[in-house]
């Protein structure tokens, strides 16, 4: 066994790089010598109450939430509501790790499974929230919180196509559309390794989250097709529609709202979900185990899935959230292209998330992506 | 206490600053790059050689020519364009040099990020460029997404480091050289080919570095304004930190290019030790 727990500590973080040339030359020492063990469980600790506790931090994405809603919360239970920002999971996540005080975040299901099964995640009853009714059905019981005890959802998105209208015809509802002639040399696929992998997983019929390398290997050779007739990988998906750069876009919903707020002919733009498939993204809120107040968090939880407040907060950012109120916000903010709403609990088997949970799989995704942009 | 006693004391705070935020990550950079990454996505220490193996993958070559390449014509077209701008101020800027360089450095305040989507906005088919061109009869130019705008960005990003060491030794030069060059009957292109160049050779050496060791290892602008085909290995590496969860593939690949980038260093800090031992025979060299 090795001296070093195969757990990367802040601790260890710090030994390791204190010891420099010394801690170098002893894991040379014990190379091979490192065991891959089972992942502890943490103990069960007791459920967190809605109840105030104390001021909270919020680490969330910059502009994902309507200010004035942390401004009433903060005046009407007399706490401060402070907000700190990161611009990708990782970030958030090490800070995590390395004990920081955050007493809610806002990961995706694949990082919320992660850091529940690390035991950085307090459990709760979601029935303790006044306005759990609200939550769709598509969020009871995810495979990233099967019992309901470490997460609700935030917001949510679908990939499938935007495209304008006024240039491109003949879409057909289907991942093949990417590669629609009229879009030839304005085509982006997203740059995203699960969104662009699991398109080409879904048009060759596989399971979105295929891990076969035969099977990959022959989504690889789709994609690399699809590149020629692409513009760029990009995740800019909004500028690139906005600016005329894209008239094809593999996109999030929640994106073609934002394109159509800021031009001025939003009509000729249009999007669609595949019929191979519809990948739904989700941000959920969860409480760290190192949270300062964890009851003031869970409080404020449930304020913002208060149907006035989601609704609120849909209109302020343009992204749907799956609870009522929002709903009905985001239907409304989109009803002149209704193909945007799509409801989540009407997919189905056709709604389906990425899920890749070990090491090797996210390896060989990860390696095909590359030779595709590399090559 | 001696003078060199006392000096000595005040390196300390600046030494252990360095040692602390430079030379321990890059230690922790050396060790990860040996580890392996677990179902949960966090970085383990171990001794294995994988993710060096992988590093030399012979798939990684053509992204790293792309980056070398890049990166050259970086160098060269910042050299081209900053220093005819190094030397107006130098020579002719009189009383306004300070301003004049203070409104070169000022947009470097402004996140090289920030800018590069100004870049974008400017540059895109539907872009302010664009238009302008179109008012004056030229057909839409896609300029986005293509290796030129990548290249582009990067002089842009990068123009300012050229510029400052040529600045520098073309201050430092002594101009009545200049005078004497051109009382031995010498043009202007002679005078500044064999008077003027040879004297800030080090400015122009240490400004093609500082542009061409950053602008290789750079992601910013081949993300926001390269196309299919413009993946340097700047995106390889910040895409395993960020988005693969494997930072320990990711640390292997930095080890890689910083040895390969310390060979550049080297030959510069080589030349420069040269020139300072004895100028006159590194010039006829």
């Amino acid at each position: 066994m090795s001296a070093l727990d195969p757990r990367l500590s802040r601790r260890q973080l710090l030994r390791a790089g204190a010891g420099g040339a010394l801690g170098l030359y002893g894991l040379g020492a014990l190379g091979g010598c490192t065991v891959s063990r089972p992942i502890e469980k943490p103990e069960s600790t007791a459920a967190v109450k809605p109840e105030i506790d104390g001021d909270i931090l919020l680490y969330n994405w910059a502009q994902y939430m309507d200010p004035d809603i942390k401004k009433r919360f903060s005046e009407k239970y007399g706490v401060a509501v402070n907000e700190v920002n990161f611009d990708n999971l990782e970030a958030m996540v090490t800070k995590l790790r390395a004990g920081g005080h955050y007493d809610l975040i806002w990961p995706s299901t694949e990082y919320a499974f992660r850091l529940q099964q690390e035991g950085l995640l307090h459990r709760f009853h979601r029935d303790s929230l006044a306005h759990a009714d609200g939550i769709s059905s598509f969020y009871d019981g995810g495979w990233w919180d099967p019992n309901n005890e470490y997460t609700i959802p935030y917001a949510y998105y679908t990939t499938g196509i935007a495209w304008r209208n006024d240039v491109v015809s003949g879409m057909a509802g289907s991942w093949n559309d990417l590669t629609n002639p009229d879009g030839a040399g304005k085509m982006f696929i997203l740059d995203d390794f699960q969104e662009a992998i699991g398109e080409a997983n879904l048009l060759n019929g596989w399971d979105l989250n295929t891990a076969d390398p035969n099977q990959l290997e022959v989504s690889k050779q789709t994609l690399l097709e699809q590149k020629e007739f692409a513009r760029g990988i990009s995740t800019n998906s909004v500028q690139n529609l906005v600016n005329g750069s894209a008239v094809i876009h593999q996109a999030w919903n929640g994106d073609i709202v934002n394109v159509r707020n800021q031009v001025d002919n939003p009509e000729d733009f249009s999007y669609e979900t595949c019929k191979e498939g519809v990948p739904v993204g989700s941000d959920l809120m969860c409480i760290p185990i190192t949270a300062r107040s964890p009851g003031t968090a869970l409080k404020f939880m449930d304020w913002i899935i208060e149907p006035d407040n989601a609704a609120q907060n849909v209109t302020w950012n343009g992204y749907p959230q799956p609870v009522e109120g929002g709903k009905q916000a985001f239907a409304g903010l989109v009803k002149d292209e209704p193909s945007i709403d799509v409801d989540i609990e009407e997919l189905g088997d056709g709604g389906m998330e990425y899920r890749l949970d070990n090491a090797e799989d996210r390896a060989l995704w990860n390696q095909v992506w590359t030779e595709v942009k590399a090559s | 206490m001696s003078e060199h006693g006392f000096w000595s004391r005040f390196l300390l705070p600046g030494g252990l600053w360095l040692f602390l935020l430079f030379v321990v990550p890059i230690c922790l950079v050396l060790a990860l790059s040996f580890g392996y990454t677990d179902d949960l996505g966090r970085a383990v220490y171990a001794f294995r050689l994988d993710n060096y193996a992988d590093a030399f993958d012979p798939l990684y070559i053509p992204v790293l020519l792309r980056s070398i390449g890049y990166a050259l014509a970086t160098a060269a077209i910042c050299l081209l364009l900053g220093y005819p701008i190094a030397y107006y101020i130098a020579r002719y800027g009189g009383r306004h040099k300070h301003l004049l360089i203070a409104m070169l450095v000022i947009p470097f305040f402004v996140n090289y990020l920030v800018r590069t989507y100004a870049w974008v906005a400017l540059l895109a088919d539907e872009g302010l460029l664009n238009s302008l061109l179109g008012d004056v009869g030229i057909s839409e130019i896609q300029f986005v997404n293509t290796p030129y705008a990548v290249i582009g960005g990067l002089v842009y990003g990068y123009l300012v480091f050229m510029i400052l060491p040529i600045y520098a030794s073309l201050e430092r030069m002594d101009g009545s050289l200049i005078e004497a060059g051109k009382d031995l009957f010498g043009t202007p292109a002679r005078v500044f080919l064999h008077v003027t160049l040879p004297q800030t050779k080090q400015g122009i050496l240490a400004g093609c570095v500082l542009v061409f060791l950053p602008a290789v290892g750079d992601f910013v602008a081949a993300q926001l304004l390269g196309g299919p085909d413009t993946y340097m290995v700047g995106n390889l590496i910040q895409e395993q930190f960020f988005t693969a969860s494997n930072w320990p593939f990711g640390s292997s690949l930095t080890v890689v290019m910083m040895l390969f980038l310390s060979i550049w260093m080297f030959g510069y800090l080589r030349s420069a030790a040269r020139e300072a031992r004895d100028p006159v025979a590194a010039e006829g060299a």
